[in-house]
């Protein structure tokens, strides 16, 4: 196992492969819009996604280039996502939307799953893999690469994996890394490694 | 006329969500639905029909039959103004 | 694979669901002003009397599943639960929905244990049976526990409600006069080993899922991920079409996913397998769904019994389903159970009886 390209994004900035794009003004609430331009993205439907979906068609956007061009990742490559807060920013919405307006919102209410992201990511992208998404107090490398695991051994060939957290304090980062099957390494250490110096930068 | 496209622009805006979009961004002629445009689908129709009644005291019963009203900010004013509200 | 446990309005264990469904009694009833604004739906809730809060459903669920534990648990160190649910304890306060659900588990089971908790809407209970099964093909556990457990919140009614999709009438799977969902509350768990119980077990095959990449909230026409997450799942298994006795479908009795699933079927060459929605006994339970639909199947393949699918009465979806009209006494050896849901996701697994 091996992690083949990353990417993230956080307070710290926009980064793929520990290279950084740019900065990031986090402090401006509408830094996703701001990313969004600086990508050039053309994807009208992103303005009405929720944060997670945002965070990780953005970070997937820098990514973009680096994940291999074979037509075989639309079966073979699983998608395989954690955070800590569930879709708590848009679930806190939803309450609001039929408490506060007295009115629930149904295009709230389809975001309040956290897997949604991968939904709108597979959707952008026409990927037809194996999805999961879990719920775990922080980033573990080892959970990660557990997983992995399985889904090689179930036959796909890439793992497309994310740590994608946004809580109630408005604490955001997508950290998105792609594992192939191909040569051993000490995955754990360098996904630890990987992550602490975007978070430390 | 401009008055209104611009009041409904705001409250579309509001209504879906669309947390950073500006008035600015949403071009009268645009369409809100499918890829192009706002890429809005189904479940923002639902959005427009509780927007209309909302602001606007008009009462759409069938979803499907309003999707020429709901093409654009353009249609949808002269649906409102045709309503007299 | 074994029993753990099943709590639902039906009853509080999978004997009394068992004489439940084969008098094909349904926990479904008319809840008023349950809605919002006062509106009435059709739901599957425990009686008030009962007192059911999400926490309390867990506890029952983690005691029931303990006293079933197929191996001695406690110089093992090598147990994990799998948590499969949506929207665990979503209120009072959004940002630590989960928390006591791991917390309980925890104090609960041996120190040691390992705790994974799979939130992928509909499809989070299958996922979860799947992860369970590589977690023991990995030999890292001697037992794997799958809890599958979901409350009716308001939050939940509210926002179905929002997207038109409930019905004020008992659901009806396939039917032509399907109208739109039931939601409902449980919980059920499994348990997977690789030693062998002393008691009736089934084997797991295989299993696998799939996105549409097509729509967040609606199916796709083609039922393209169900397609794909099912013919996965039998390729992984080695079993084809005519190996399987029976389909625990996941028949949500919205106009649009019977439908997609019809297709996928079809293209599957499963249009004649005897299949069932179990959503007229339970409701749709979200992340409980796939994990007591799974105990029910398993009481099938033990009793020899196919369940009638409630509601059905007159074909209404494009393409043909073989839907189970009564109860009817038969060997059932090989089950394929599906489950489809918002993100796009759709998922499948297969058992098999070891008798």
């Amino acid at each position: 196992m091996s992690v083949l390209c990353h990417s993230y994004l956080g307070p710290n900035g926009a980064f793929v492969n520990g290279q950084k794009e740019f900065d990031i003004d986090f402090s401006d609430r509408q830094y996703l819009k701001v990313i969004y331009e600086n990508l050039v993205i053309d994807y009208p439907k992103f303005h009405k996604m929720d944060v997670l979906s945002k965070l990780l068609i953005l970070t997937e956007e820098l990514l973009h280039e680096e994940i291999p061009n074979d037509v075989n990742l639309e079966d073979d490559m699983a998608l395989l996502m954690a955070n800590r807060s569930s879709s708590a920013v848009v679930d806190q919405k939803f309450i609001d939307s039929y408490t506060l307006q007295n009115n629930p919102s149904p295009s709230l209410f389809v975001y309040t799953l956290p897997n949604i992201a991968i939904g709108e990511l597979s959707i952008r992208r026409k990927w037809y893999g194996e999805n999961s998404f879990f719920i775990a107090e922080q980033f573990d490398a080892n959970f990660f690469i557990r997983q992995c695991e399985g889904a090689f051994r179930n036959g796909n060939t890439h793992v497309l994996c994310a740590w994608i957290e946004a809580d109630m304090r408005g604490n955001e980062e997508c950290f998105l890394f792609l594992v192939t099957h191909s040569e051993e390494e000490n995955l754990e250490q360098a996904l630890i490694d990987i992550l602490n110096t975007y978070r430390n930068e | 006329m401009s008055e209104l496209k611009e009041k409904l622009k705001a409250q579309i805006i509001e209504q879906l969500n669309l947390d950073y979009l500006t008035v600015a961004e949403i071009n009268d002629e645009a369409p809100l639905f499918g890829d192009e445009g706002l890429g809005l689908d189904s479940i923002d129709a639902l959005e427009f029909i509780v927007l209309l009644d909302n602001h606007y005291g008009i009462k759409i019963d069938d979803p499907a039959g309003a999707r020429e009203v709901f093409h654009s900010v353009n249609s949808l004013a002269a649906f409102i103004e045709s309503k007299g509200k | 694979m074994t029993y753990g446990a099943l709590i639902s309005p039906l009853g509080k264990d999978e004997e009394e669901h068992f004489l439940a469904f084969k008098k094909n009694r349904s926990g479904v009833r008319l809840m008023e002003g349950a809605g919002f604004d006062g509106k009435s739906w059709c739901l599957s809730a425990f009686d008030t009397k009962d007192k059911i809060t999400y926490d309390r459903l867990l506890q029952h669920t983690i005691n029931q599943v303990l006293a079933k534990c197929p191996v001695d648990i406690h110089p093992s160190k090598r147990i994990a639960v799998v948590l499969s649910t949506t929207k665990a304890n979503v209120l009072p306060d959004v940002s630590s929905a989960f928390d006591s659900s791991r917390k309980m588990i925890e104090s609960s089971f041996p120190e040691g244990t390992d705790v994974t908790i799979v939130s992928n809407a509909c499809i989070s209970g299958v996922i979860a049976i799947n992860i369970a099964a590589d977690y023991i093909r990995s030999d890292k556990f001697d037992a794997v526990c799958v809890i599958g457990i979901d409350v009716l919140w308001d939050f939940v009614v509210y926002g179905f409600q929002s997207l038109f999709a409930l019905s004020d009438e008992a659901c009806r799977p396939y039917d032509s006069q399907r109208k739109g969902i039931n939601i409902g509350e449980a919980a059920g768990a499994v348990w997977l080993t690789n030693k062998v119980p002393n008691r009736f077990f089934v084997e797991y095959l295989g299993g696998a899922s799939s996105n549409d990449a097509n729509h967040i909230s609606g199916p796709s026409r083609t039922g393209e991920g169900l397609y794909r997450a099912v013919y996965r799942a039998m390729k992984r298994s080695n079993i084809s079409a005519n190996d399987i006795d029976f389909i625990s479908a996941h028949g949500t009795a919205t106009l649009y996913n019977d439908n997609m699933e019809s297709i996928a079927f079809d293209r599957l060459g499963l249009s004649n397998i005897p299949l069932n929605s179990m959503k007229g006994y339970f409701g749709h339970t979200l992340g409980a769904a796939g994990v007591i639909e799974v105990v029910m199947s398993m009481l099938s393949m033990e009793h020899g019994m196919l369940f009638q699918s409630l509601g059905y009465n007159k074909n209404g979806t494009d393409a043909h389903v073989n839907v189970i009209t009564e109860n009817k006494q038969m060997p059932v050896n090989t089950v394929l159970k599906t489950a489809s849901g918002f993100g796009g996701g759709n998922a499948a697994l297969l058992l098999r009886s070891k008798s």
